[in-house]
This record gives structure tokens, sequence and C-alpha cells, in this order.
């Protein structure tokens, strides 16, 4: 008798949880009439990497509402968020979540190398194409996926670029290179090895770290040792980019601490590092994708969108300026012609020098934006603020 | 006629035991083949699949450190080698998927073994952090050794297992959501069944009396270092097992999936299941993964909750939350059977 | 090679300062393992909210860093006191490993709750004294790295005088060495072991304020300690004081001179094989206390 009454107690409990959990996971809402495009975003808003996603989610998310206002082709647009977190195994959950509830006609993102190589698989497999604009690994678009563009010079491109230019117009000879152990930061360093020993330069080291190292007075003290150093290239994020130029500083190996070297960087650091660095960023020279001192009309136009809704005294970074254009980007193809996800990558094929807030855009046949305009070279000076230095 | 359960068992002894058990192993058989025509999309599948996967993980911890009493804070570790070395064997060197398989769980019990006879001598605290620090270890050859493993970079790409094909029958693809669950939820009913046997067999009685006194189960003639490493061998192919399937599943291996958090993720389905409780693992197991994908929109908050009944359960509820339901039963005057086993409830 | 000469000091004195740190970090796990037997796992999380105490202080008080070391260990006692009253006090004389799960527990709570409420973004902690650089022959010190030095050297001493020459130290310690004879001396355990976790926690908070301003400032900042500290224990020996100090920067030395022949990633492998070696060959660890296993 118990056994009857313990087996329908268990089976129905069973059932309410099927039922509920049915109720819970079940399908969306009912469909909308109106022409819509739906952008999935893959954007890092947690972990190390969240200052990414954060920003660039607030430069998509203006780039909607400007669009929205009038609409594009009688389409609207609608942003669908997934944190991927900067690393591969959130990135590929938050993409099939994304690609499986959403079905978007296209992704932008992921805010990191290692997340977009994870995701590169899922949207291959579910046709649907994805805008990167902030990863620089070349790993993106050598090996050539169909289904996968990149606004952001790559890691090569950048590094050579730099490359050329410190040793022509610093005269730098000597490098030690520092990076983060992922494959952003490995690519990155290695193309500017291979870049710079081809020109004739010579690198006195290249060290490594994990995201987990916190102190780098030993790494500091160690580059001490090495002798005259010109030029310090670095690859990591802001945390540990901070921790860098205050090590170096202190151990009076760069020109912030007394010594000799400039400290050299890729697009990689938001706006706000110098603040944070302090005195130690000082002669800090990098690559930037956006500078808002620039008087062509794309970039004047977002600058003045994002101080009406953000206030008169912000200024957005390349960051929210990769989000807008991206979606700008989509929006070019719609008024094209597109209207879904293989359209969408049709017309993203055909793309001719679209002008974007960070640069022109023209595609090449590995889907890599070939134009080098993104590039701007700053440097930090002595009040933190930054000097264009007009290289490219 | 002896009592062969051992671990409290809400199913009575005896012959009506025996024909309620076969009913239990037709209704589990049953549920999961229904699971996923219950639940049709791709997304939800693959947390099923995830369930299974973290089922594998927490019952072999259980039979470690329920069971044998072995405090073992790296459990991941294992299902980090099981994983690289099917994963590594697969796209480097071209082996087949079931070969490699079977390479990956003889490589983490082994360094089950490895890590058990080493640590023979160590109890409680030494143990855990023995274990702990070999996890740390493991860790760090997974990240540094890269021209293995390629470390952070990452392994992109990994395949699924070849199809299968019996003759009569369609082939078998497991690129297919619900062929994959299938072929983890099998694999995770039939280790269930062959840990349920061993800890009804004069093993588990074994591994019981070096739990609670290990000096008196020595002058039996029990050696606690014998039992304890077979426990440790076990436990930890189970682990690689697991971590041979997440691999193939998620397609992107990466050191990070192993990290030490990873392993008190599985100790606390083991402790909120409720230890010394073969299904009170899965229990914690199934809860612990289905609970935070519910509750996904409140985002963070999700892991200040696994903390809090982390806590709540080691504080008020020793015997997890299998032995609040073994508690309940009791009271409502369901027969409950043996406690050989479980020091708990 | 005399190049190399200022480089070496250079480093023993990063090593010093790293390993100085980490024994203020391992101090109190190792005082409440010798007078309890338990760990607590949420100790790494009292340094990283020891930090984000003196971090907040000094903003408060525009950069008063004295305030935000006596915030450090005011927050960091009574952390101390809570997770003994609400873990250890009621679960004493249960299954050895509850407290330690529901201190993972506690941890893993403190740590996302500190996530939920501060961010992931790290906070960068400047102490008036970190760019302070005072160069000598070669080598650098900033007054930031001295501070550290200076106070773990007080605060150790403080520890030693405690423990050597006051009644309530030497009812610790007496305590350490046999809780049942310690109970029939009359020494109230109940009290006594509350003053452990106070000290040993406020060390934490201490160690906090001190790794504020070196470490990437995260909710997840002292996990990146914890496992070494556990590492520091085992290897200067269980609730060892003399051991901890040792072991503390003799880690702290191996990091540095990883990182300067090395590579800094391979750190921790060194040190973790050298706690397995230990733990095979010489349990006790490096100073062995004599302890009686009540078998």
């Amino acid at each position: 008798m118990g056994q009857t009454r313990r087996a329908l107690a268990i089976a129905s409990i069973a059932a309410a949880g099927f039922v509920g959990l049915q109720l819970l996971t079940g399908s969306a809402a009912a469909q909308n009439s109106t022409k819509v495009i739906k952008i999935g975003a893959l954007l890092a808003t947690s972990g190390a990497g969240s200052y990414q996603g954060a920003q660039q989610k607030e430069g998509a998310e203006l780039a909607i509402e400007l669009l929205n206002k009038t609409g594009v082709n009688g389409y609207k647009f609608q942003l669908h968020h997934e944190d991927s977190a900067c690393g591969p195994l959130p990135a590929t959950q938050a993409g099939k979540r994304l690609i499986e509830t959403v079905k978007p006609d296209v992704i932008i993102g992921e805010s990191c190398s290692d997340g977009t190589l994870a995701v590169m698989p899922l949207v291959q497999q579910a046709q649907i194409p994805l805008i990167n604009a902030s990863a620089s690994s070349l790993k993106i678009t050598e090996p050539g996926n169909p289904w996968t563009f990149r606004i952001l010079p790559h890691a090569q491109m950048q590094s050579e670029n730099f490359s050329n230019h410190v040793y022509e117009k610093l005269g730098a000879r000597t490098a030690v290179l520092l990076f983060e152990n992922t494959n952003a930061g490995i690519d990155t360093i290695d193309s500017f090895e291979k870049a710079f020993v081809a020109k004739g330069g010579k690198i006195l080291a290249k060290i490594g770290f994990g995201r987990d190292v916190n102190d780098f007075t030993a790494i500091a003290t160690r580059l001490a040792g090495l002798g005259p150093i010109d030029i310090i290239p670095t690859a990591s994020l802001e945390g540990q980019g901070v921790k860098i130029a205050q090590a170096l500083a202190q151990a009076g190996v760069t020109k912030a601490g007394g010594g000799k070297a400039i400290q050299l960087s890729n697009i990689w650091l938001p706006a706000g590092f110098d603040e944070k660095a302090g005195k130690a960023a000082t002669g800090f020279i990098r690559i930037v994708q956006f500078d808002h001192l620039e008087q062509r009309k794309p970039v004047q136009d977002f600058l003045a969108s994002y101080r009406a809704k953000f206030g008169a005294d912000k200024t957005p970074s390349h960051l929210q300026a990769q989000g807008y254009d991206q979606v700008m980007l989509v929006a070019d193809t719609v008024r094209r012609g597109a209207t879904d996800a293989k359209s969408i990558r049709d017309k993203l094929l055909e793309t001719k020098n679209l002008e974007g807030a960070t640069g022109h855009v023209v595609f090449d046949g590995k889907h890599q934006n070939s134009s080098v305009d993104t590039m701007h070279y700053v440097e930090t000076t002595a009040d933190l603020n930054w000097k264009s230095l007009n290289w490219n | 006629m002896s009592d062969t359960t051992s671990g409290t068992s809400v199913l009575p002894s005896g012959r009506s035991g025996d024909y309620v058990r076969w009913l239990s192993l037709l209704a589990c058989v049953a549920v999961i083949i229904v699971l996923p025509f219950v639940f049709r999309d791709a997304y939800w599948r693959g947390i099923l699949t995830i369930c299974a996967i973290n089922i594998l993980l927490a019952i072999g911890l259980d039979f470690i450190f329920g069971y044998a009493g072995q405090l073992s804070l790296g459990h991941s570790a294992f299902s980090g080698i099981g994983a690289y070395v099917s994963t590594v064997l697969v796209t480097s060197f071209g082996f087949n998927f079931w070969v490699a398989f079977v390479c990956g769980v003889l490589g983490a019990g082994l360094a089950g073994v490895l890590l058990s006879a080493f640590a023979v001598r160590l109890k409680g605290h030494y143990l855990a952090i023995a274990s702990l620090g070999f996890a740390v270890i493991t860790y760090q050859i997974l990240v540094n050794w890269i021209s293995v493993t390629q470390g952070p970079l990452g392994i992109y790409g990994i395949p699924s297992p070849p199809s299968l094909s019996i003759p009569g029958l369609p082939e078998i693809s497991f690129a297919n959501q619900q062929m994959y669950f299938y072929l983890v939820a099998s694999f995770a009913l039939l280790t269930y069944i062959v840990l349920r046997n061993l800890i009804s067999s004069p093993i588990g009685d074994a591994l019981i009396a070096v739990r609670e006194d290990e000096v008196s189960a020595a002058s039996l003639g029990i050696y606690g270092t014998k039992w304890k490493v077979v426990a440790f061998g076990v436990g930890c192919s189970i682990a690689g097992m697991a971590g041979c399937f997440y691999a193939s599943f998620i397609g992107t291996l990466v050191p990070d999936a192993f990290f030490i958090t990873e392993s008190f993720m599985i100790l606390a389905m083991v402790v909120i299941g409720g230890r010394g409780n073969l299904w009170g693992a899965v229990l914690g197991a199934v809860l612990l993964t289905v609970v935070p994908e519910l509750l996904r929109g409140i985002g963070d908050f999700r892991l200040i909750i696994y903390g809090l009944a982390l806590t709540f359960v080691a504080l008020f509820l020793p015997g997890g939350l299998s032995g609040v339901i073994i508690q309940a039963m009791r009271r409502m005057g369901l027969a409950v059977s043996g406690v050989k086993g479980d020091a708990h409830v | 090679m005399l190049d190399l000469l200022p480089i070496l000091a250079q480093q023993i004195i990063n090593g010093l300062v790293l390993g100085s740190i980490y024994v203020l970090a391992t101090l109190g796990l190792t005082l409440i393992f010798g007078v309890l037997g338990q760990i607590n796992f949420a100790h790494a999380d009292f340094v990283t909210l020891g930090a984000f105490a003196a971090f907040f202080a000094a903003r408060l008080t525009g950069g008063n860093y004295i305030f935000a070391i006596l915030a450090a260990l005011l927050v960091g006692a009574l952390l101390g006191l809570a997770i003994n009253g609400a873990v250890f006090s009621p679960l004493r004389g249960q299954d050895e490993t509850r407290p330690l799960v529901a201190t993972i527990g506690v941890s893993v709570l403190l740590e996302n709750t500190a996530l939920a409420v501060l961010g992931p973004v790290p906070y960068v902690f400047d102490s008036p004294y970190s760019n302070q650089v005072i160069r000598v022959a070669g080598m650098f010190f900033t007054v930031q790295n001295m501070l550290v030095m200076i106070v773990a050297v007080l605060s150790i001493g403080a520890l030693y005088m405690f423990l050597k020459l006051t009644f309530l130290g030497k009812a610790l310690r007496a305590l350490s060495q046999d809780r049942e004879a310690a109970g029939l001396m009359g020494i109230n355990q109940k009290q006594l072991i509350a003053l452990t976790f106070v000290i040993g926690s406020a060390f934490a908070g201490l160690a906090g304020a001190m790794l504020g301003p070196v470490l990437v400032l995260t909710p997840f900042a002292g996990a990146s300690v914890i496992v070494k500290a556990f590492a520091i224990v085992i290897i200067g020996g269980f609730g060892n004081v003399e051991g901890t100090i040792l072991a503390g920067l003799m880690i702290g030395l191996i990091e540095s001179f990883t990182t300067q022949f090395l590579t800094p990633g391979l750190s921790d492998i060194v040190v973790f094989g050298i706690l397995l070696l230990m733990l095979a060959f010489r349990p006790t660890g490096l100073i062995a206390e004599r302890r009686e296993e009540n078998v």
C-alpha cells in the first residue's frame, strides 16, 4: 500500500516538475508583424574583459536608437545581447543560446579573440553572418570562414604597421615583448616579432604571463637587467596593463620612470587607462581605433549623438565606436536590399568603402577589412592626454 | 538473509525490493528516452546532456568522498585529464574516438591511483590540500604545455563520436543532440548501476569500514591503503569519462574548464544532494545543473545562491537533500531500509 | 656576470616583499589550524574584503593609509568572529569535513556577493606610497614595499611577544598542544578559540591592506593567494608559526627567481611540486612540531 502512495506522490511531483519546466522554457511570444532585423550581440559584460562588452553594447544600442527613428527600407532593428564573458566556454554557451532561442539574422561580436574563435563554428553551422570589430587574432580570418567578417585590422596588420613606424620614426632597434597567454596576445606579439626582426630589429626577451598574474615587479626587474631597451610592445587587458606600466616605471625601465624604453600597445586598452596608470603611462604610444578629434563627418556625427544621449562632458572610446559601426554596417546592407541572414552575408561581401566612425571598411577575399585608416597612433602626454602622432 | 544494501535506500529490501528495483530501472530508462521529446529545442537538450555529464562527475566523487570518506578537492583535474588525453589523441594523432575515450578514462584513473598512493598516509585536511595541490599542478601543466594541449589558445572544432551503423537500423549520428544525450545518459545509467553493485558487494563494505575506522578495519584485515586507491581509481576514471564527453560535446577545449572552482561545484553537488547516497549525488547534480539555468535571468545571483545553498546544507543538513527526503519519508511511515553505510541519517 | 648582481639582489628583495605578504596572509590560517585543527576556506576572501575595506577607507579619508590599515584590521577581526560563531563553534565535535565544506560555501558566497556589489572591473588601489621610489646601488624599493616589510616584521614580532609573554598567548599555545589538558587547566576554550579567529582573520585583513596596491584588485584577488597560502601552511608545518614564516618567504623567493630565469607561469608548478614532495616525504613540514596523533 505504502508503495502505491509513494509511487503516486513521486509521479505527481515529477509531472508537476515537467509541466513547470516546459512553461519556463517554452517557446517565445507571438510573432510581431512589423519587419524586423534581429541583431544578436555576443559581448563580454562580465569577467576581466567586461569593460569591453559594456561599452560596445552602449555604442550598438545608440546606433539602433538612431536607426529606428526612421527605419531602413521599412525595417526596424532589435538588439539581442548575451554575455559571452570574453572566454571560449561562456562564448560557446552564449552563442548556442542566442542562435537557438533568438535566431538572429546577423551576430556582432565577440569582444575577444578566444570567444570569437569558439563562436565561428556555430555561426557557420547556423549560416548566420558574424561581424567582429574587436578581436585581433589572425586565426579569425586567415583560414577563410565564409560567414565571418572583421572590421578591425588584425594582429599582423597592426603589428607590421606599428613595427615599421617605430623602426623608422623612433629609431627603435631593441625590443622586449610582454604578452598575456591567449590567442590575441600570442598572435599580436608573434606578428610584431616577425615584422621587427625582418626590418633588422632585435628581440631581447619574450615573456608571457597568465591572466592570473598580479605582481609584475619581478618581470620589471628582469627587464631592468637586460640592458638598453628601446620599445616594450605589451599585449594585455587593462587590469594587468596598469600594473605592468607601474612596475616598469618603478623599476626605472620606461621613460616615465626615468629610463629610456617606450611602451607600445595595439588596439587593446580602453580610454581611462591613462588615468588609472597615472604618471606611469607618460610616453605610452598606442594604436587607437577611434579618435574623437578627427573631423570626418561619421566621427563627428557619432560624437554628437553620443553626447546628446550621455552628456556633453562624456567622450566615447573606440569600444563604443566598434559597437556603433557594426550596427551601422548591418544597416548599410539592409539599405542595399538585404532582408535576412543569407542576403546580409551577400551584401556584406559587396561592401564598397563604407565609412564608419572607426574608419573605412573594405573587405578583402578573406572578409578582413584591409583599410589602414582605422589605425590611429597616439602618445600619452605628461598631463595624461593624447597627442595624435599622424603616422598613418 | 543478509541485508545486501549499503547506503540508505528508499527501496525495501528482499524480494519485493528486487521487483521495485527493476521497476525503478525501467522508469529511469523511460525517463531518459522521453526527455528529449519534452525538451525539443537544442539549447535545453544541451542542458540535459550537461546534466548527464555532471551526474557522472557527482557519483564518481560521491564514491570517493561519500563512501570511502576521502575528501578530494581536485576532482575536476581528473575530468580534465580525460578530456585532454582523448581530445589530443583524436585531433593530433587521428585516433578513433572510442579508442581515445578508453585512453582518456584509463589516464584519469591512473592519475587518481597515483595521487591516492602518494597521499595514502594523509588524512582529513592534509589529503584535501594534497588533492588541491594536485589539481593546481594539473591545471598548470594543461596551461603551460602548449605544444601538446594548446594551453589557453584552446582546441577548437572537436568532432563528435563517429556514427553508429547497426545493420537493419538507420545510421545513428552523434552530431544529433538527441542521440548524443542518449549516449551520455546511457553511460551515466550504466555507471550508476555498476557503482551500486560495487557498493552492495563486499567491496562497498570494505570501503565503509575504512571510512569509519581505519585502525579497526586493519585489525580485520581490511587495509586502508588498498581500498583508498581502489576508490580513487574508480571515481577518477568516471571523472575521466565525463571529461571525454564534455570535450566532444562543447566542441571547444580550454584549461579553464577544469579550474579548481569547478571541483568545488562538483563537491557542492555531492554535499547538497547528500553524500553517502548515490542517488543523492544524482539529485544534487540535476538540481545544480538545472536550477542555475532557470535562474539565468538573475545573472550572477545564481552563484550567490550556490554559495548560500552549500553553506546552509553543510551547516544544517548533514545528510543533504536526500537525507531530508529520507527523513520525510520515514515520518510519512514509508518503509525505508537499512542504514548500513550512511553515517548521517 | 657582475651586471647580474644588482638584478639578483633586486629579485631577492622582490621575493622577500612578496613572501612577507604571503606570510601575513597565511599566519591566520596557521594560528587557527594550530589551535582548532580546522581550515577556514573563506580566509582568502577575508584578505580580499580587507583589501577593499582599506581601499574605501583610503578613499573616504582622502588617502590616509594608516586609517585604511585600521579599517582592514577591523573588518578582518569582525569576519573572523562571525565565521567562528556561525560555522566553527556550532559544528565543534562533528565530522571535521563539515566546517571545511561550509567555509567553501561561504567563500563562494562572499566572492559572488562582492562581485555583484563591486563589479568585475579591477579597482586601482594606489596607496600614496606605491609610486615613491627609492633607488640605491642599482636597486629600487618603492616606499610601499618598505612599508609592507616593516608592517610584516612589526606585526609578526607583536604576535610572537603575545604568544610567548602574555597569559592569553601561553594559553593559546597550550590549547594547540593538547586540548584536553588545556581544558583541565581551566582554560576557557570557547573564548580562546574566538580570540584566535579574531587575531588570525585580522591578520588576513592586514594582508589585504598590504596586498591591495600590489594585486589586480577584484573580488577574486584573495583567491589567487589562497592556494599558495595552503601550500605554505603545509610546507611550513601545520600550526607552526616559524615554519609558516620560513615557507612564506621561501615561496616568495621561488616566484621571483622563477620569473627571472624561466617564465612566470612555471612558479605555480614549482611551488606545488614542492608541496607534494613535502607531503610525501615530510608531511609534518619544514620545522616539525611534535604532535601526538590520537589513534
